[in-house]
Parts: C-alpha cells; structure tokens; sequence
C-alpha cells in the first residue's frame, strides 16, 4: 500500500486531523483555541473507534438486473472479511421486482442473510437512497456498491486493513473494467455476456489534481470514514442528477485526504447496448451536474493534501513553458520559406472560389 | 413427483491442504444451493463427498461437525474420507465416484462458492443428450465462447460442473493415467462429445471462485501453474492425434528458461521415450479444438 503524499508516517492521519494539529502547535496559540481544537479532534477519532461493524455497504438496486444482483450478492457473500453489514436500498423497485429481490435475498446462507437489511425508497435520484442509507449505516467506514458490479473477495478485506494505516481517511483500492452485454440465457433469464478481460484502466492510485479534472475512481473503491456524513456533515448532494460518486469523493479527498491500496479489488461492468447513468441522463445533465459539482467546491476553503502546493507550481511551470515553446514553434512556422510559399499558393487557389462566391451573391440579389 | 423419483446427486470435492474454514465455508454454500434446489422439487437425496488428498487430514472433528450440520439441515449426507495420498484431482474424483450410486454428479472445487440457485440452473440444464453442464465463474470469467441459444461450448471447466454418473461410467471417468491436475476436464468434455454428448455452459449457474488478478489485471500463474498447464498441453496435443501441434509446442516450449516449462517438457520426452503417453483417438479432429494455444474459441 502507498500513500498518496510523500514524506508521511507510517499510520498517516486525515488532513483535517493534520490541519488542526498544525493549527494547535502553533507557538503562541491561544490555550482555549487548542482545547477546542482537541475536543474536535477528539469528537472525530471517536467514531474511527465506535462498535459496530467496520463496513456499511450501501447497495442500490431499481431490481431491474436480476442477474448482474445476483452476482453482486454472491461477491459480497464470497468475502474473505465478514465484518461488515448491508443496507439493499430497493430504490423505485417494481412490486414484482422487489418480490424477485427479496427472494434473492431470503435464501442466501444464513450468516450472510442476517447481515443484510433490505430498505424500499421511493422518489428523488441517484443520491436520495444514499442519504437513506446512511441514516441507517452502523460501520465505522461507509461503501457504495451497486447491483451491477463485481467484487474480488478481498474488497473487504484491503480496506480493513488500510483503515489501520490511513487513519480516518477515504480509502482508495484499484479498480478495473469490463465490458458486457444484455443477452438472454439459455434457461431464458435476462443475462448478459461479458466481452473483455478485465483492464485496469483507471488509475492506481489517487490523485487529487487529476480528480479535480475527472473522476477516476468508480465508487465501490472507495470507502469513506463514516464520520465524514455523521460528523462533518457531508451528505449525497440529491440536487444532482449524476455525479453524485465524484462529488462526495472530491469533497471528502479535500477534507480527510486519501490512502490508496495498491491491490486490484473490483471490476466496473461497462454495459454495450443496455442502459446505464451514461444512457439514462441527456449531455446537458452530466455537464450541469460537474458544474455544480466544481462550483461548490469553488464557494469554499479547501484542504489539499501535504506535497499539493509544489505539485501545482510544477504543473503551472509546466504549462507556461509549453504554451511559450508553442508560441515560439508557431513563430518560427509563420517565418518559415515553406509557410510563405504555401500562403502564395493559398492565396492564388483561394481566388477561384472567391470569384465563385461573389457570382453566387450577385445572382441571388438579382 | 416423489422424492425416490427426483435426480439424486453427490456434490464431489478433492481437498489438498486447504485450509479448512474454507471448506466448511464451501460446505455451508452447496448445501444451501441442495436446499433450494430440493424446495423447488428439482433434487431428491444428496451428498456432499469430500476426499482429502492432504499428507494428514485438514478436518478436524469439530471442522467434520460443522460440516454435517449444514449438510443434515439441507437433508444431505456428509462423507469425508482421507486418501493418505496426493492423488491428484482426476484420480480424486475418480476415486470419489467410484463408491457412489447418484444419478448425478456434480464436481467442485473445494474452495468454491455456489449461490443458492446453482444447482437447480445446472439441472435445469441437464438432460439426457447432455453430458456435463458447467457454472459461470465469477469474478474472472472464463473467456470460452458459447451458443446464445443452447449454451454449448468446446468443454466444461470442473470448478463447478454437473455430469450423470452413466456418461461419468461410460466414458471411463477422468483419464488420470495422463492428467494429474489441469486439462483433465478439457479431455474428458472432448471425449463427452466424441461419445455423442453435449457439452452446456449454464451462464444464470453462478460460482464465485476466488481468483485475484495483479494490480493491473494480470493473471498471477502459479508454478505449478505453469508446469501443469505446459505438460498437459503437450498430452493433450499427442492425445487428439495433433502430432504437428506437439512439434510447434516442443520447438517454442523448448526456447522457453522457465524452470517449470523445462520440467514439463522433460516429462513429456520421458513419457515418450518410456511409451507412457496417451493412446491417440480423434484421429479426424471432429472435436478436439486447439486455437491460439486456448482449447476453445475464446470470446476475448
């Protein structure tokens, strides 16, 4: 495992944990201002040590992929860490599909099947089941895991034990994809066809300027410290139509930093021909819903993590350098013999089609 | 329809040094599957066969109880018996079947998970013209092509497979004389469809096998990967008659410097020199399919 920042102890504290110490050790600090600060901090560490399971995965269905769930629950039930719970938000679901969900549910092996609570949301979007099941969530770390994905058996497992390292921070295992398509089975369910090997194509490891441009991160390979809702506040941003993974990953990396587990530990089906957030929202909602997504995170004061400010400068000098070598480039071309012999012979080609042009106006002011 | 007339089955499992949460885990998810596969009237008496392959048993008796409390309570029957020998997967299952009578077979591997509903999609998929029916693997799937319609395929993986214990007889079980560890379901799904049978793939008969890839997605081969992999290989050619396939493999295995390919192919010479290899058949290469070093069409 590796954490994102350099230079940081073997069991790294949040940023905001990091950001109140430095703020208490301040010389000359008011005493009264650094006894609140510990109370803070002590408020927060807290809940990294509360009962209750380690894991909340939160898991969304509409109940309309009976197969892809059923592989879901298998994933989650094949575990090599049992120490978490599952909240299944039923969200929207058809009476005859929450029938099938239940089913599903109802005969699972009984030390899965008690860890396992079934809750039926109506209205809102992608986030508004979310939001219910944190209300619910008793982990001391929170994931999303939605009905059409796949697992390794050691998801669990990696963020248990990242959670002893990244103390209090988002945690960040490595994602691949896989490409699949609906396809009816032979005994006429309504399966699909995977029709790729799985590709790490998203980065492994986190990093925070890069996410601020994109998302790379699909949910499941994130956990985030429950503390981050309960405590701080954050919630799923229900306005939004999509992006509502990104967001509460940016706001949550900016505050509490991010450890990232260098072990692959689950697969994003990439649907061809089905319907999907990509399918089922128009151009104009994703576009909104980053503006939204970047607009907040612009209305207030962030935390970047240790090493961030150099970074930044570094990609500044960068860009400066580039854009003066590509002006530089562009010059040279502009005095180039071969540039000023070409313009002649544009400007000779070009006369045709302006003669052309100038006979098609004068023919339609007639 | 009476239970007596319901198909019976044993769940077979060949254990070698396992750790044993694993197999009461194992034992915990077939007979779940055995339990709803019996609510839904597709299944009548089963058993869950266990043979341990391991120097000394890896059950203990409290792990043997364990195991008999989720089998009795899915109205099975446990057996656990210890080889004293590494036997080798075919020769495992052999063995194991050997001292059965269920109309039905099901191989597994023992650190294999069934979902509830594997064992009714895999007889459901059963009849009398079909030979073995194998599961989905999640969550790395296996790349095999298959027909949309019927599920057919070039061969059935035994990590989770359903045979008839007639066909099982017919054909003379796994060849173990020649496979000790891999390509010994390749063979035998090949002799299935020589003897006239279908080979079904039965993609809703899920089975999480618990496969890890590399960060970036890589297949992490074992050692004995490698050697068993290239030595079966090497029998499977000769024993589908692809004398021209074991020449290319030999030319491109012997420029291979991995210690186990040497091995391999050292084996497969010794065979050869001791007359020990296979006896040829598909001389017409009706069923035998080798593609790109696959035994299949794969799908990607």
């Amino acid at each position: 495992m590796t954490d994102t920042t350099d230079a940081q102890p073997a069991v790294s504290e949040s940023s905001l944990l990091l950001f109140l110490d430095n703020l208490a050790r301040r010389d000359g600090a008011n005493s009264e201002f650094v006894a609140a600060l510990d109370t803070a901090r002590e408020v927060l560490l807290s809940e990294l040590d509360s009962s209750g399971p380690f894991l909340t995965v939160l898991m969304r269905t509409q109940g309309r992929r009976l197969e892809p769930f059923k592989d879901a629950l298998l994933c989650l039930a094949a575990q090599s860490s049992t120490d978490f719970e599952i909240i299944l938000l039923a969200h929207g679901a058809e009476a005859d599909d929450l029938v099938e969900l239940r089913h599903a549910v109802d005969n699972q092996v009984e030390s899965f099947r008690s860890r396992i609570s079934i809750v039926e949301v109506e209205g809102g979007g992608r986030a508004t089941p979310l939001n219910r099941g944190l209300s619910l969530a008793r982990g001391r770390y929170v994931a999303v895991f939605d009905d059409d994905d796949v697992l390794f058996a050691n998801w669990v497992e990696e963020f248990l034990i990242a959670s002893e390292v990244g103390h209090g921070k988002l945690l960040r295992s490595i994602a691949a994809t896989q490409n699949a398509a609906p396809e009816t089975w032979p005994q006429g369910e309504l399966g699909f066809r995977t029709s790729t090997w799985p590709n790490a194509a998203y980065a492994k490891s986190f990093d925070q300027l890069d996410h601020l441009d994109v998302n790379h991160s699909p949910f499941m390979s994130v956990a985030f410290p429950r503390y981050l809702f309960s405590s701080l506040g954050l919630t799923f941003d229900e306005q939004l139509d999509v992006c509502e993974d990104w967001d509460v990953i940016l706001q949550g990396s900016l505050t509490l930093g991010v450890h990232s587990i260098d072990a692959l530990t689950c697969i994003y089906r990439r649907w061809e021909g089905g319907s999907s957030s990509y399918t089922s929202h128009s151009r104009e909602q994703w576009m909104r819903s980053e503006k939204r997504v970047i607009d907040r995170l612009d209305n207030a004061p962030q935390l970047l993590p240790v090493g961030q400010i150099a970074r930044i400068r570094d990609r500044r000098v960068y860009i400066t350098n580039n854009n003066d070598e590509a002006a530089r480039q562009l010059h040279e071309i502009h005095i180039s013999k071969s540039f000023r012999l070409v313009q002649r012979i544009r400007h000779i080609l070009a006369r045709p089609r302006q003669i052309v042009a100038g006979a098609k106006r004068r023919i339609k002011a007639l | 329809m009476s239970q007596a007339s319901l198909p019976s089955v044993d769940i077979q499992s060949v254990i070698y040094l396992n750790d044993p949460s694993e197999i009461v885990r194992g034992a915990e998810f077939s007979a779940n599957s055995a339990r709803f596969a019996r609510s839904e009237g597709l299944l009548g008496d089963w058993r869950l066969v266990l043979g341990d392959c391991s120097p000394e048993p890896v059950l203990s008796a409290d792990d043997q109880q364990a195991i008999r409390d989720h089998v009795e309570k899915a109205g099975g029957v446990l057996s656990y018996r210890h080889f004293g020998k590494n036997l080798g997967s075919a020769a495992g299952h052999n063995a194991l079947a050997e001292g059965g009578d269920s109309r039905l077979i099901v191989i597994l591997n023992p650190d294999a998970l069934m979902a509830f509903d594997t064992l009714s999609s895999l007889l459901g998929a059963m009849d009398e013209n079909v030979g073995i029916v194998e599961s989905r693997q999640i969550p790395v799937e296996h790349p095999k092509d298959f027909e949309e319609a019927t599920g057919d395929t070039s061969w059935a993986s035994t990590a989770c497979a359903l045979t008839s214990r007639k066909v099982f007889d017919e054909v003379g079980g796994f060849d173990s004389e020649t496979f000790f560890l891999y390509c010994d379901d390749v063979d035998y799904s090949w002799r299935l469809r020589i003897a006239g049978y279908r080979v079904r793939f039965e993609p809703a008969a899920r089975l999480f096998h618990d496969k890890r890839l590399t960060s970036s997605a890589d297949w992490p081969a074992s050692s004995a990967e490698v050697y068993y992999s290239a030595e079966a290989a090497l029998l499977l050619a000769h024993k589908y008659s692809r004398d021209d396939l074991v020449e290319s493999l030999l030319a491109q295995l012997d420029l291979d410097r991995d210690s186990g390919v040497i091995r391999a192919v050292a084996e497969y010479r010794r065979r050869v020199a001791t007359n020990t290899t296979p006896a040829q058949i598909d001389a017409d290469h009706s069923v035998a399919e080798f593609v790109n070093g696959n035994y299949a069409v794969h799908r990607f």
